[in-house]
């Protein structure tokens, strides 16, 4: 699928320091893509570059084929991560002039926006003013703000920070939900459980440079790379003699629980999963074999720390 | 409609629907009124005061005595063989006099012969009204030891006072159609224009510094430059500011208009007199095609005026981040318009120098001379292309301000320079 929006060899210097250098990745359409990355790593500086609030020093932005524009920007739902609400300003009157001045009309931004405070449960809200609401409230604002003139490209900046469990877990619904409906969603985080449970792909940005990219589950399959915790009783000879050729363990046995050992082995090979688990079966009581696939968090670790 | 609308449309109604919008458009008319009504109910209120002078007459016959007319809050009471001394002794506290007025007897040959002994604290109105008084009648009774027949006429015929109509000679001899200029009227004009330029400028153009502090400290304007271009935002920003101003004024007009309707009667006749001189001033214009020629040139100076003001308030507002960093902006920018001021008057004396020719076509001071020269008949394309340099001038400094807004975006947090700002006109 063409990717909708693509960086080619984006850098950026502010005085004194580079906050991106040479950054290159692709978004595919129709996807939801992770930003992620130390704090000052350069991810916000990226989605300024992107929405052209920022310009860079060399390198290119290509939405849709073509070298964005303002244009395009104006159509693109963004959401800054410090969040900025008329503090004065009535709730329904706010979104109505975003909506607006993303092009919708009256009748229909008046119309949607019901929609969308009837679904988060905020229909109370429309008459207040956004000093009366907490941070959390005046986030989904702002949230319903971004996306409702229905843009095809959707930009969060840290969209999770300030939401508690229940409202972090609304708001990852409905971003799957704008994904489902064919909307391309990018956000930067920290929050790798999210990661986990709804981006697509990745990139995660370290010291200004992109250091890995890639759908989430190859990279956590490679990063993984073919690691197995077997649990096991009564084998008839170490098992490492047993798997010679095809396998290894790792390390020392992670325990032992009821009789049962439990050890991590790493598969020189796929070819050799079925292999291993037919070994393992037929000489000793196999009770479960299990791949061992890092979580985001340790990937992001290791990541950082160059030892991936 | 365009986004520069909906901008337009948000500043308006936001500050229409503000308590303190409200309640200033209700209660500066009443303010006003009240100051215009103040110093006659004072004045009406003080009449009910009357001070009683007790009058020792060493004259002749007491003839300046017997001709002091009492009013409403002066009673003289003239005394009859009685010496200064016991005078004072007599009448030494408040209750009995206010003041004894010791008038002496060669008063007609020197005139610091007479003598205000008050009990209480004496004001400088009444210390007039009683010298204006007694000169009165010793000028009467000099003219009168001259035994001149008719005296009384020749007095009232020979006060007299020239009224003086200046015209400005087109060369067709036809002295009906000329155009009738005055030089009180149009400095009259000026100073108003002047006034309320400076009224709203401190009014309304510090609205607009803020507004767009606002976007910035409330971090609104990542959302802002991703939605509208800077200049879109700018020019709401001033236009919707400008709109509140032209409303706002709209709804004193009506009041005090509505107002003044209402009270007018209530006003004592003298307080009227005052105020009826101007309107004497305004009736010497004549034609009213001038008239009408003068408020359409006010009304296009003091808009674009206030727009130009506006945008370099905007523009102030653009290179900083906070409202006390811009205090320093709002001074500066007040200084053309006391310029302008200090211009002004030097027109009334050379309405064609060079000076008054080049302030009326800088934008900063333009608004304030061009309407002082405008009385004394100034080319039509002279105005017509100070007009179009004014709003001009306003469409170049709003763009600047978006831009210095746009670019200063990058450097958030972070004072700028001058350099910075030079750097960002140049940045594409």
């Amino acid at each position: 699928m063409n990717p909708i929006l693509k960086i080619e060899n984006v850098s950026k210097t502010y005085t004194g320091h580079k906050a991106l250098d040479d950054v290159s990745l692709e978004i595919p359409q129709g996807s939801i893509y992770g930003l992620l990355g130390p704090n000052g790593a350069g991810k916000t500086t990226l989605i300024r570059v992107v929405n052209r609030i920022t310009i860079p020093d060399c390198g290119k932005v290509i939405f849709d084929g073509h070298e964005i524009t303002i244009d395009d920007i104006f159509s693109i739902g963004y959401m800054p991560e410090e969040r900025g609400l008329y503090k004065k300003m009535r709730v329904g009157d706010q979104a109505m002039f975003f909506a607006r001045l993303k092009g919708m009309e009256i009748t229909k931004a008046n119309k949607k926006l019901h929609e969308w405070f009837d679904r988060l449960e905020m229909s109370d809200w429309w008459g207040k003013k956004i000093e009366d609401l907490s941070k959390g409230m005046a986030q989904k604002v702002q949230f319903i703000c971004t996306v409702v003139h229905e843009p095809k490209l959707l930009i969060f900046d840290e969209p999770f920070s300030g939401f508690d469990p229940i409202n972090a877990d609304i708001l990852k619904r409905e971003i799957l939900g704008l994904r489902d409906r064919g909307a391309t969603v990018i956000f930067s985080t920290h929050n790798m459980e999210s990661v986990e449970e709804i981006c697509d792909d990745i990139t995660l940005i370290n010291k200004s440079h992109n250091i890995l990219s890639g759908s989430v589950d190859e990279i956590r399959r490679k990063a993984g790379g073919n690691t197995f915790l077997v649990t096991y009783k009564d084998l008839e000879q170490p098992l490492d003699e047993l798997l010679s050729g095809k396998a290894e363990c790792i390390g020392l046995p992670e325990g032992i629980i009821g009789g049962y050992t439990q050890q991590k082995v790493h598969i020189q090979s796929d070819d050799y999963v079925r292999d291993v688990i037919a070994l393992l079966n037929g000489s000793s009581r196999l009770r479960s074999f299990q791949e061992v696939i890092p979580s985001m968090n340790d990937i992001f670790i290791r990541a950082v720390n160059g030892t991936l | 409609m365009n986004k520069t609308g909906i901008i337009i449309g948000r500043e308006f109604w936001e500050r229409v629907r503000k308590k303190s919008f409200i309640i200033t458009t209700i209660l500066t008319p009443i303010l006003m009124i009240g100051l215009c009504l103040a110093p006659t109910l004072m004045m009406l209120h003080d009449t009910s005061d009357v001070r009683k002078i007790v009058v020792l007459d060493e004259t002749e016959g007491q003839f300046v005595g017997r001709s002091l007319q009492s009013d409403k809050s002066v009673e003289y009471q003239l005394l009859e063989n009685i010496s200064r001394k016991e005078a004072s002794a007599k009448y030494s506290d408040e209750k009995s006099a206010f003041g004894i007025l010791w008038i002496g007897s060669d008063i007609l040959e020197h005139t610091d012969h007479i003598q205000l002994i008050s009990n209480a604290s004496s004001s400088l109105m009444l210390e007039e009204k009683i010298s204006d008084q007694v000169s009165e009648i010793l000028r009467t009774e000099k003219l009168r030891s001259y035994n001149i027949d008719g005296l009384d006429k020749i007095i009232a015929e020979s006060n007299i006072r020239v009224s003086l109509s200046t015209m400005k000679n087109d060369g067709s001899g036809d002295e009906e159609n000329m155009e009738k200029t005055s030089t009180a009227a149009s400095m009259v004009f000026s100073m108003i224009l002047g006034m309320l330029l400076y009224m709203f400028i401190i009014l309304y153009g510090q609205q607009v510094l803020t507004t767009v502090i606002e976007e910035k400290q409330s971090r609104v304007l990542d959302v802002m430059v991703t939605s509208c271009s800077p200049f879109q935002m700018m020019m709401g920003k001033i236009l919707g500011i400008a709109a509140v101003a032209a409303v706002q004024v709209l709804i004193w007009g009506l009041l005090i208009t509505i107002a003044s309707t209402i009270l007018t009667p209530m006003i004592p006749v003298e307080a009227m007199d005052a105020t009826s001189g101007l309107s004497a001033a305004t009736a010497k214009f004549g034609n009213i095609l001038f008239i009408l020629k003068l408020f359409l040139c006010l009304l296009l100076y003091i808009v674009g005026g206030f727009l130009l003001y506006a945008s370099l308030y905007a523009a102030a507002g653009s290179s900083v981040d906070s409202a006390q960093d811009a205090q320093q902006f709002s001074t500066i920018i007040l200084l053309p318009i006391v310029m302008g001021v200090i211009v002004m008057m030097s027109v009334y004396n050379n309405p064609d120098s060079g000076l008054a020719f080049w302030c009326s076509m800088i934008p900063f001071t333009s608004p304030i001379v061009m309407m002082a020269r405008i009385p004394f008949d100034v080319p039509d394309w002279q105005i017509i292309l100070s007009l179009l340099i004014l709003y001009a001038s306003f469409i170049l400094t709003t763009w600047l301000a978006a831009r210095i807004y746009r670019i200063g975006i990058f450097m958030h947090g972070r004072k700028p320079s001058w350099k910075d700002l030079g750097n960002w006109l140049r940045t594409k």
